[in-house]
C-alpha cells in the first residue's frame, strides 16, 4: 500500500507518493524491474487543474530522459510532460483516451499515463529526485504560489 | 423573478472561460431558445439567501451548468432544496468538441461562444423534456 507525505499548505494540501522518483517538472516513476510506470504528481495535477484531454505518445516511440512523452491539456494550461527515464514505451494508460480526468482523481493510481521499457533505469533512477527531494522542492513552489 | 417551467443554473464562475461559456450557454436557452418556458437563476442570489430565488428553486426542476469539477451550481440547488433534474458539465462538453477550446473571460472567442451554443443544444432537450412533464402535470390538474 502506498504511503504519503503530506503537505497542507493554506487550504491545500498536496501528497506525495513515497514509493517512486520524480522529475522536476512533477513526472513520476515507478519501476517494477526495467518497466517504468509514469504519471504526474498530486502536485501537478493540483496546480493544473481539471484535465480536458491527454495524449500520450504512441507505443513503441522510443526517448531519452527529457523527451516529451505526454501533453496535457488542462482547463488552465498546457502542460508538456518529459519522460524521467529513457527507454520506449509499452503501454499506454487505455483511461487516457476515455477518461482522463481519472489523472484527477488518482494521480498516483489509476491515473497512471504509460509504462516505459526502461534501458538504463539504475543511472536514470539516480538522476531523479526521491519523495523527500521532491516534498522539499513542492513546498517551496506551493509556499510562494499560495 | 416570473413562473418558469424550469430553471437553469449556470456556474458563476467570474474570470474563467468555462464559467463565462456555461453563462452564454444559460443565455441562449432563456432568451432565445426558450423564453417563456425557462429561468436563468443566478448563483449569487442563491448563495446571498434571496428568498425569492429560493422560493423559485424549491419549486422547479433545475438543470445545473457547472464550470468545474467544485460543481457550485449543482451543490447550491441540493442545499436549497432544489431537484437537480439535470447537471451538465462544460469539461464534458468540451471532451466532445475538442476544436472548440473556451479562451478569453469577459469576451469569449470563437471556439467559446460556438462550444456555449453546443452545450446550450446538449440542454435544450434536457429542458423540453421537463417542459413537456410540467404541461402533462398541468393538464391532469
Amino acid at each position: 500500500m502506498t504511503e504519503f507525505l503530506k503537505i497542507t499548505i493554506d487550504k491545500f494540501t498536496f501528497n506525495v507518493a513515497t514509493d517512486r522518483y520524480y522529475n522536476e517538472e512533477g513526472v513520476w516513476a515507478l519501476a517494477q524491474g526495467n518497466r517504468v510506470r509514469i504519471g504526474i504528481s498530486d502536485f501537478l495535477q493540483q496546480r493544473s487543474g481539471d484535465v480536458a484531454f491527454a495524449e500520450i505518445k504512441p507505443q513503441g516511440t522510443v526517448l531519452a530522459v527529457g523527451d516529451e512523452t505526454a501533453v496535457i491539456e488542462t482547463v488552465k494550461v498546457n502542460i508538456s510532460l518529459s519522460s524521467p527515464v529513457s527507454g520506449s514505451i509499452v503501454e499506454i494508460n487505455p483511461l487516457m483516451e476515455t477518461a482522463p480526468e481519472i489523472i484527477n482523481q488518482d494521480p498516483y493510481g489509476e491515473g497512471w499515463l504509460a509504462i516505459i521499457e526502461a534501458t538504463q533505469w539504475e543511472s536514470d533512477s539516480s538522476r531523479l529526485l526521491d519523495p523527500h527531494a521532491y516534498y522539499s522542492r513542492i513546498q517551496i513552489q506551493a509556499e510562494e504560489s499560495v | 423573478m416570473r413562473q418558469a417551467d424550469v430553471i437553469i443554473v449556470p456556474c458563476s464562475g467570474i474570470g474563467k472561460p468555462y464559467g463565462t461559456v456555461s453563462r452564454e450557454a444559460a443565455y441562449e436557452i432563456t432568451e432565445e431558445l426558450r423564453p417563456d418556458q425557462t429561468q436563468l437563476v443566478p448563483l449569487s442570489l442563491l448563495v446571498l439567501g434571496d428568498e425569492a430565488t429560493h422560493s423559485i428553486v424549491e419549486r422547479n426542476p433545475a438543470i445545473t451548468i457547472d464550470g468545474c469539477k467544485l460543481a457550485c451550481a449543482t451543490k447550491m440547488v441540493k442545499e436549497c432544496g432544489g431537484q437537480v433534474a439535470h447537471n451538465i458539465a462544460v469539461l464534458d462538453v468540451y471532451r466532445r468538441h475538442k476544436q472548440l477550446k473556451p479562451q478569453g473571460i469577459a469576451i469569449l472567442n470563437e471556439g467559446g461562444l460556438k462550444l456555449a451554443h453546443a452545450l446550450a443544444e446538449e440542454i435544450l432537450p434536457m429542458a423540453d423534456q421537463l417542459i413537456e412533464i410540467a404541461r402533462k402535470g398541468e393538464q391532469n390538474g
